[in-house]
């Protein structure tokens, strides 16, 4: 296993830049998703890694070495792709050998090694198998078999689930997670499904538009996003940004909306509003933070139910304020209708505020 | 309740006569293009083991009284001039055709894998350029070729024949084949670059065997389109050793009056090749024209 350094990693395709400037360390054994919306430089990110395309400037490193100008082959490396990518004419049992024959293993040890990957994905009595007599999650199997077998200090995962139906979806997530506990392997894991990268990544790093948003923890990630990009997109459903105005009144800090309500900070979150590089600001909270009042209650403001759809332990409510649209959950016992008026009240210790210009997080100064 | 399935509503009935009208309809067509082609080649076959005086008969001999092999004797026979004649025609053509599949195999795949696989400059020009050739009728080359030939010195041999069956040849190959090559998932490359194969190797090794029938196909095609050419053959080539099949068998039977079961027979053994060759690869060449329409 080994560790894995970004530094300023460029890509560019004419005047496109699909990767702008990424930095960021995978440490040995570490489990990182790389997520975002489609076209966010996630798998150029991932393929720059793979060196399957050439970088345009900036530095990769693989363990200790530098392998910018590396065949993939020499990179010691080992990629799990998302339509799988196993050899048709060849049986499950040469689709799991060919890495090592590439390697000019003995025989012997070839089978001994395409036999032990075989018992531990539970594929033993697949192996004489062609790829196209397989299921989804049974080619996914074999694709996964085919990385683990050769030992590579990297493995590289190209959304390896979006292929797979939900409930196998579910099911190989876990498998992939175990995978990487039992093996402390070093995982890039790319997926555009935040919840994925929530569920297996160690960190997770964002990104949007070529740039990467914020590279962390999946909690704090989740707790402190850095931008307005990281607050909508990891989380579902997404956190509620609201356009409001800062004014300071005899000491106090309020948020005001242009449909005539106000908001008042507390001390914290006055501070927070006062680093701001401008008089907008962006109120962020998420829906288990917003409570719902069906009457007036002194801090809450007044909104109407837009939708509202039940889950079954949870039911979500859509008001619109402001010109956003609020996401509320609220307890199924709470009933709702759609149209009615409803009151919100925030909660000032959960609450984030971005500024309007710059979309950044604001801090407390 | 079945007997409500079993009776069809009134509005049906003219419907479906309608439609076996137009089955029926179809089905004659299609016997009749069968006979159209299939009798002439029953004629040829039946003519080739008539005698001479029998294949002159009129009314004909539907079946030969006498069938015989003779003319097939005549014909394999390397003791005499016929038989020298027609066996040297035949290896003169099996040289031709040999030599303008393999080298079309030869360029025609590189370069698909190129057209599909890499960005280049003058990428779509080149395409183009490939395709314009089969634009215009082959007899138009005809003469600028032979100029051509004449300048660099290729008249009267076999190479002349090879380049330009090439020309005819490539860009039909080049198309198909790149049809394959766009239906194989570039991940596949990918994958087995990683996986420890160098590019060249990931191109030998995963996606060769996965165009076989497409190559295949294209050597079918370029070996059955110079078996049977006439027309350059007989421009290019005046030596009578050199001469291929469809020009041997035309001028030699006109020079020795017209011996119809002798030309039969050389008519049949000249088709005999290209049927065997469809016949073993057919399953392939079939798999290649349909391939990328039904995959995934």
């Amino acid at each position: 296993m080994a560790h894995v350094v970004l530094k300023d990693l460029v890509k560019t395709y004419g005047g496109f830049k699909a990767v702008n400037e990424v930095s960021l360390t995978v440490n040995d054994g570490e489990f990182v998703a790389l997520v975002g919306p489609s076209g966010c430089g996630k798998t150029t990110t991932l393929n720059l890694i793979a060196g399957l395309i050439p970088i345009t400037s900036g530095d990769i490193v693989i363990g200790d070495q530098v392998v910018n100008d590396l065949d993939p082959k020499d990179r010691d490396i080992a990629m799990v792709f998302q339509n799988y990518a196993l050899y048709p004419q060849k049986s499950v049992y040469m689709n799991l050998a060919f890495p090592l024959q590439m390697r000019k293993l003995p025989k012997a040890e070839i089978d001994k090694k395409v036999r032990e990957a075989a018992r531990v994905l539970d594929m033993t009595q697949l192996l004489e198998r062609k790829p196209r007599e397989l299921s989804g999650g049974q080619q996914q199997r074999v694709a996964l078999g085919r990385a683990l077998v050769r030992d590579p200090a990297v493995f590289l995962m190209d959304e390896p689930l979006s292929n797979l139906d939900a409930k196998l979806r579910v099911q190989m997530r876990s498998e992939i997670k175990r995978f990487h506990q039992d093996l402390k392997a070093t995982i890039v894991y790319v997926t555009h499904d935040q919840l994925e990268a929530v569920t297996m990544a160690d960190r997770m790093a964002v990104m949007n538009g070529g740039y990467l948003q914020q590279y962390d923890s999946p909690a704090q990630v989740f707790a402190h996003p850095a931008n307005m990009f990281v607050a909508s997109f990891v989380g579902s459903p997404a956190m509620s940004l609201i356009p409001l105005e800062a004014s300071t009144a005899n000491g106090d800090t309020v948020l005001k909306s242009a449909e005539g309500w106000s908001l008042q900070l507390s001390q914290r979150n006055a501070r927070k509003a006062q680093s701001a590089t401008t008089r907008k600001i962006v109120l962020g909270a998420r829906h288990s933070t917003i409570k719902l009042h069906k009457s007036a209650v002194p801090g809450a403001i007044p909104a109407k139910a837009y939708t509202v759809e039940p889950t079954g332990d949870v039911t979500f409510v859509q008001a619109l304020l402001s010109g956003a649209i609020v996401n509320i959950s609220v307890s199924p016992n709470i009933a709702v209708k759609p149209d009615e008026q409803i009151w919100l009240e925030f909660d000032q210790e959960r609450m984030h505020l971005f500024d309007g210009e710059t979309e950044m997080a604001l801090e407390a100064a | 309740m079945s007997t409500i399935a079993e009776t069809p509503p009134r509005g049906q009935a003219p419907r479906r006569m309608r439609i076996d009208g137009w089955r029926w309809g179809g089905r004659i067509f299609l016997v009749f293009m069968l006979l159209y082609t299939a009798l002439p080649m029953a004629w040829m076959l039946i003519t080739s083991i008539k005698s001479g005086f029998a294949a002159m008969q009129f009314p004909p001999q539907w079946w030969p009284d006498q069938p015989t092999l003779a003319s097939y004797q005549k014909l394999l026979d390397p003791q005499n001039s016929v038989g020298q004649d027609f066996l040297r025609f035949f290896w003169n053509s099996l040289f031709v055709s040999t030599a303008t599949t393999v080298l079309s195999v030869i360029v025609a795949v590189p370069a698909a894998y190129a057209f599909s696989r890499f960005t280049f400059p003058g990428r779509n020009f080149l395409f183009f350029t490939v395709l314009l050739r089969n634009m215009f009728p082959a007899v138009i080359f005809l003469v600028p070729l032979f100029i051509l030939m004449r300048a660099i010195g290729l008249v009267n041999t076999h190479g002349s024949l090879v380049l330009t069956y090439l020309t005819f040849g490539l860009p039909l190959a080049i198309w198909l084949l790149k049809g394959f090559y766009d239906n194989i998932p570039v991940q596949l490359e990918q994958a087995a670059r990683i996986d420890g194969a160098t590019r060249f190797q990931a191109f030998i090794l995963i996606v060769m065997p996965l165009s076989t029938p497409g190559i295949i196909a294209t050597a079918i095609y370029s070996f059955i389109g110079a078996w049977n050419e006439y027309i350059y053959a007989y421009t290019f080539l005046s030596k009578n050793e050199q001469l291929t099949l469809p020009v041997g068998i035309q001028r030699f039977f006109s020079e020795n009056t017209t011996d119809f079961p002798g030309l039969m027979a050389a008519s049949f053994m000249m088709s005999v090749p290209v049927v065997v060759l469809f016949l073993v690869l057919q399953r392939y060449f079939v798999r290649a024209l349909t391939e990328g329409a039904v995959k995934h």
